[in-house]
This record gives structure tokens, sequence and C-alpha cells, in this order.
């Protein structure tokens, strides 16, 4: 999945709600295991740089919310009226 | 008053990432310092300092406390050194005599906890300056141990304590005392013996950092903040003796109830059999209101540093934005 080219479906004013929201989810998983090493330390870098709101940023906890949590961020992304992202992400973009 | 500063705790029970994640946020929010708990049975807490030292860039960070006695002194001293070159001038060594049933469990007994700490904390300090250490101690002895490494600065060292003759040590010896308490009456006990301690070392209240390490817990919601503190306050009440909860006037009759409740497994009832004043004694929770006026009360007696230790609340992440936003910007 084209994980930058998703968030470009994100409006810039989304970007901080959904980065809150996707962090939440990432931090509060129980699939810990499933979190691959590299990928975490990305989005550890990412939020070191102070860039975790941005585009990039975004796009690291979106891999990683949908690799520990699927289902809650698929409902996430309805909830946040993100529906195009949402069909985007289940039609493997 | 000087600004009162703010650390928080963390026991790596959770993979490195999410703890590294806590400790950036901690960082972004005020936090001056990072404490990482060292029990065996959870993650290495010098891995986990690594992974702290790597993904932050100012928040002075150390063990929350290592004890002498699980490894050798000198490779206590070698762990933090290395640290220390991975985030130059940002580390601590914290210090204390150890739990009597976690070193059982691993076959280790406890014996001269004074002595040993005292020992290791003169070994850390040679070491780290580059000396040579060869004495016999009361605990440990060393042949001319030395490092092959230069330690590029002074790291402070910070003794872990709660009797009257550690506590005294702790001001006598320690750049820092973390005091394992949340109630005034027991913050003001320990700030007395620190201060007659650093009064027979010819020291001033503003040489040592003297640090509250609390059971915390915050919510915008009283009852959350409460229910998350109640499993941590159960385990406190569970094994302090019977002296300590005499004085906070907690009953004993409940308070032998939840032991039993604990003992069989029985979690519900333990958790119920949780008073006020056994959250009030043992832990500072409530509303960011309730805990500012707390924590106020804290620094009024003397305290320089207050640790948010476990559990901080329902959710580590909301609560780590609550006291950044609402409650640290109160003493700064």
């Amino acid at each position: 999945m084209d994980y930058p080219k998703l968030v470009e479906m994100v409006p810039a004013e989304k970007l901080g709600p959904l980065s809150d929201q996707l962090l939440n989810f990432i931090l509060t998983t129980k699939n810990e295991g499933k979190m691959p090493t590299a990928l975490a330390n990305i989005m550890l870098s990412k939020m070191q740089q102070g860039a975790i709101k941005s585009p990039s940023g975004v796009a690291v906890l979106m891999e990683a919310a949908l690799t520990l949590e699927p289902e809650k961020t698929m409902a996430a992304l309805g909830e946040m009226q993100l529906a195009q992202l949402a069909e985007a992400v289940k039609g493997g973009v | 008053m000087a600004p009162l500063k703010f650390g928080i705790e963390f026991v790596p029970k959770e993979p490195y990432w999410k703890l590294t994640a806590y400790a950036i946020q901690a960082e972004n929010s005020g936090f001056d310092n990072l404490w990482i708990t060292d029990h065996y049975g959870n993650r290495n807490v010098y891995v986990t300092l690594a992974a702290a030292a790597i993904y932050t860039n100012k928040i002075t960070f150390g063990t929350g406390v290592t004890n002498p006695w699980m490894v050798n002194p000198v490779i206590t001293a070698q762990a933090i050194a290395t640290l220390n070159e991975l985030a130059p001038g940002r580390v601590v060594l914290g210090m204390g005599a150890g739990d009597k049933t976690t070193l059982e469990a691993v076959g280790i007994e406890m014996g001269k906890p004074l002595a040993a700490v005292r020992e290791a904390i003169d070994m850390f300090r040679k070491l780290t300056s580059g000396e040579k250490v060869a004495f016999q101690g009361e605990v440990f002895k060393a042949a001319g141990a030395k490092f092959n490494f230069k330690t590029a600065n002074k790291i402070p060292v910070y003794v872990g304590a709660q009797g009257p003759k550690m506590l005294e040590m702790a001001g006598k010896i320690g750049d820092g005392v973390l005091i394992n308490a949340s109630h005034p009456s027991d913050i003001q006990f320990a700030v007395q013996m620190a201060n007659e301690g650093m009064k027979q070392a010819g020291k001033s209240p503003a040489d040592v950092d003297i640090t509250a390490y609390t059971s915390f817990s915050v919510n915008e919601d009283p009852k959350k903040a409460v229910k998350a503190a109640t499993p941590v306050v159960a385990f406190i009440v569970a094994g302090s003796p019977a002296a300590v909860l005499e004085k906070h006037k907690i009953d004993i009759a409940k308070a032998d109830e939840l032991r039993g409740a604990l003992k069989v497994g029985d979690f519900p009832k333990a958790l119920a059999a949780v008073t006020p004043e056994m959250l009030d004694a043992f832990s500072i929770c409530g509303t960011p209101d309730t805990c500012i006026e707390k924590i106020a009360a804290l620094q009024k007696i003397g305290i320089s540093q207050f640790v948010v230790g476990s559990p901080i609340g329902t959710n580590v992440k909301n609560s780590i934005d609550l006291i950044g936003s609402k409650i640290i910007p109160q003493f700064k």
C-alpha cells in the first residue's frame, strides 16, 4: 500500500486529529508483537523530529495502525468522515 | 520559590517503542526527567534507556531505581557511563537498596543495605571519574578495577530511600534523593531526614535534588483517576507494615481483607477493599486541579522534583497531555 499517496487524501486540518487518534490506537494496542521494528523506529524518528502530524508522519502512523488495529483504524476513518481514504485502503491503493 | 522540576516514571512492561514514544511525548510536554524502573521480570532498564537516549533530545534520564545486588556495581557504572556517551550530560544513576521479595526470588540475600548502597555509589563515582577502585568494603571488594574509557562529565547520583537511616545517608552522599512516598506527612519526615544528612555533609538544600517519587493518577473525571490508582494502591497497602497503615489511620481489618483477597487472586474483592483513606495515603490522584493542590503542598515542604509514577492515568498518552497542558505550567 502506498501510504504517502493515501495521506494525500486527508485534508490538512484533519492531519492533527488523525495523527492523535492513530497514535492512540498504536500505543494502546495489545498486538504489540505485530509491530515491525523498522516501522517502530521510523515512527519514533518522526516523533523526535516533531513531524508526527505532518503528511509523512501520518503516513507512518497509518501503516502502523492498519498493521496493529485494522478494524479500529477503519472505523476511525469513517467517524472522521474520511470515506474516500477508507475506500482507498479497502481497495489496497 | 524555584521552579519545580517534573519527572515521569515508566515500567518497561511494554516494548521499547511504546515507552520511547511516551518518553518523547513527555519531553515535548515539559517533563525534565525520565525514570525507568529496574526489575528482572520486565525489559532491561539499560536497553530501554538507550532507546530513550537515542530518540529524545533534552530530557534527563536514569534508573528509577537500580540496586547494588542484582548486578555488580562495576557493571552498573559501565552501563550508565556508556549511556552518557549516547546522551552526554543527560544521564543520572538512581540507586536504592532493592526490594527484599524480588531479590529473594532470584536467590540473592539482601544484607547491610546501607553499606551496600554507599559502597556501590563510591565505586560508581570512582570508576566514572577515571579512578582505580581498590578497597575491601563491608559488602563489596575490588582489587584495582578501572575503566579503559573516560566519562566526559560528572554523572549525578540519586539515592532511593524510605527508611530514616537511608534517607539521612541519601542527603549526605546523594546529588539527589528519591523519596518513595506520596503523602505530605511522609514527605515531610523524609525531607527532615535528608536535610539532617545534608547538614552533616555541609551541603545546602540547593545542592541536592529532593524528589518525591509518587504514585500518580490524573483525569478530568475524578472517578476515572481513582479507578486507575486503585490497583496500584492495593498493592502498596498489601506490602505496608501495620505501623505505616496505623500512621495513616487506615483500617487494619480492611487492609487484612485486601491482603487476603490478593493472596487468593480475588482482584475484584481486593480492589473493593481499597478505601479513600488508602488512596489519600499512598497516591496523588484526581482532577488536574486536585493534583495541582497536592503537588503545591509537597513543594512547600521542600521538594525540588515531582515524579509522576505509575499508573499516571487510565490512558498514559492522554494523561501526559493533561499534565503537560494543565499541571506543569502552574509550577514553571
